[in-house]
């Protein structure tokens, strides 16, 4: 019975055709096939198609973007050049979030639903965006240098996205120190969901502890505080990142469902 | 419920009284952590009042780790842990036994840890004895929740002493801020309400945390 709930497991997390391949030859492929609405999603619009389609959004909108922060959007007039690092700082800490926010929703879902599909990609979320905390923190840092005359601060924001990215380094170190299956997705799952509802906590605290960063200046009520075409580029930016942060979160989900895949296709031989 | 919670905290402490070492070891080594504070920082009476409270919370953070990494561990040994999962109890009552045994003994090594502290750093401290104790029961409060959380989530795990500490301190800074905080205004003689804001952040922390670490708690523990 066990032997058969991980085939049927497995199957669930299968298509791409490097996977058909090694199910022809280990004759499982007649499993394979029970699983048809996949199968039928699949032959309609596969992994492969999207993942290129966003692929090509992806490359265009960074030629575009790089287009813009240097051709046409204006050059600041008190940070001169060093002020275009905020178009790639900016969307990096946005992306961060935004990875975060998915790994907490998907966490949710896995204790609620327990498929490990929403695993998979809770763990993604969380891979790309300890990548995108790490550059908010190093564009931060290149960019404080010359206008704070300083590498760190302790000031509120970028203290939170240190905190931030210790926390999910955790949760990364907890994935490492485990064995993958559902007690691992459990645990992670949980430390995804405190680490979540920490976060307002800690930006309070912090705020209150000390400030120095200039306020938020996007979202502030005043009025043409920032230049149209700042604005512009920077929301472009933003947008552009977004989707390379889908683009790069179906491949690692798909590359988790392969290796997944393989790890227990190998174990039931094994057996 | 409430009899099962007790239930759970008597057995801890009965553990505890039983085995005497873990409550030694815990009180000496925050004994020892005094001393190289002591050795390690400037001598001047002056200077030693401005970092007192961080020395404090730093000594309760580090010992309190060594509390949570027990409260598991021991129960590893014989495989009481399935036991205690088996028996009829649920498991909320189980996380809230467990957490309050561990504030308990936060607080019954932190009552004889302030006295020590009082001598070696600033008699100040134990002018505010009461003080400090209540603070030590809202730090142990939220720092017990979590702790407990955590040191079940990392109790099968390689590695489960380095990966504790990282996963626990830095969601529990929001608490190291506010304790620091209101020490701060309590050792400076405004009294605990000279740091509202931060006291209010304090409870809530508490409150958020043992709500949530509760919920959670039978995710953590599946057989």
């Amino acid at each position: 019975m066990v032997l058969i709930g991980l085939e049927r497991n497995s199957l669930r997390v299968t298509n791409g055709s490097n996977i058909h391949s090694i199910f022809n030859t280990l004759n499982l492929q007649r499993l394979f096939l029970k699983d048809t609405a996949l199968t039928l999603i699949d032959r309609i619009m596969s992994f492969n198609k999207i993942s290129r389609l966003l692929g090509f959004a992806v490359l265009i909108g960074l030629i575009l973007d790089v287009l813009m922060i240097f051709a046409w959007s204006p050059t600041d007039s008190s940070m001169g050049w060093v002020q275009k690092i905020m178009y790639i700082h900016v969307p990096s800490a946005w992306t961060s979030f935004l990875s975060i926010t998915v790994a907490f929703l998907f966490s949710l879902l896995y204790l609620w639903k327990r498929r490990e599909q929403f695993d998979i990609i809770a763990l993604s979320a969380v891979e790309i965006g300890v990548i995108f905390c790490g550059l908010a923190l190093i564009t931060g840092s290149i960019w404080a240098r010359p206008t704070w005359n300083t590498y760190w601060t302790w000031d509120a924001r970028l203290t939170t996205t240190l905190i931030l990215f210790l926390i999910f380094s955790g949760y990364l170190l907890l994935r490492r120190f485990s064995e993958p299956g559902d007690q691992q997705a459990r645990l992670s799952a949980v430390v995804a969901i405190i680490g979540f509802l920490d976060i307002p906590l800690i930006h309070l605290s912090v705020v209150w502890w000390r400030t120095l960063h200039q306020p938020s200046t996007v979202f502030s009520p005043k009025q043409n505080v920032i230049d149209d075409q700042i604005l512009v580029t920077l929301i472009f930016s933003v947008s552009v990142f977004s989707i390379l942060f889908l683009f790069l979160l179906l491949n690692r989900v798909e590359l988790e469902r392969r290796n997944r895949l393989y790890m227990k296709t190998v174990m039931t031989v094994d057996e | 419920m409430v009899r099962d919670i007790w239930t759970v905290v008597i057995k801890d402490l009965k553990l505890d009284i039983r085995r005497a070492e873990n409550f030694f070891s815990m009180l000496f080594f925050s004994v020892t952590i005094l001393l190289i504070f002591a050795f390690a920082l400037p001598q001047k009476q002056s200077t030693q009042v401005d970092i007192l409270s961080g020395v404090f919370w730093i000594v309760f953070l580090l010992s309190g780790l060594l509390s949570l990494n027990k409260t598991f561990q021991q129960e590893k040994e014989n495989g009481c842990i399935e036991a205690l999962l088996v028996s009829p109890v649920n498991r909320g009552a189980i996380f809230l036994g467990k957490m309050l045994g561990t504030v308990v003994f936060i607080l019954i090594v932190q009552i004889l840890v302030i006295p020590v502290f009082g001598i070696l750093f600033h008699h100040s401290v134990i002018e505010n004895f009461s003080w400090f104790l209540l603070m030590s029961l809202l730090a142990a409060l939220g720092f017990g929740s979590l702790g407990t959380l955590l040191a079940g989530l990392t109790s099968d795990i390689r590695f489960r002493e380095i990966l504790l500490p990282l996963l626990l301190f830095p969601l529990i800074i929001p608490l190291l801020l506010a304790c620091v905080r209101i020490t701060q205004s309590l050792l400076a003689g405004e009294g605990i309400l000279g740091a509202g804001d931060w006291l209010r952040l304090l409870v809530g922390f508490d409150a958020i945390f043992m709500i949530v670490s509760f919920l959670v708690f039978e995710f953590v523990m599946e057989l």
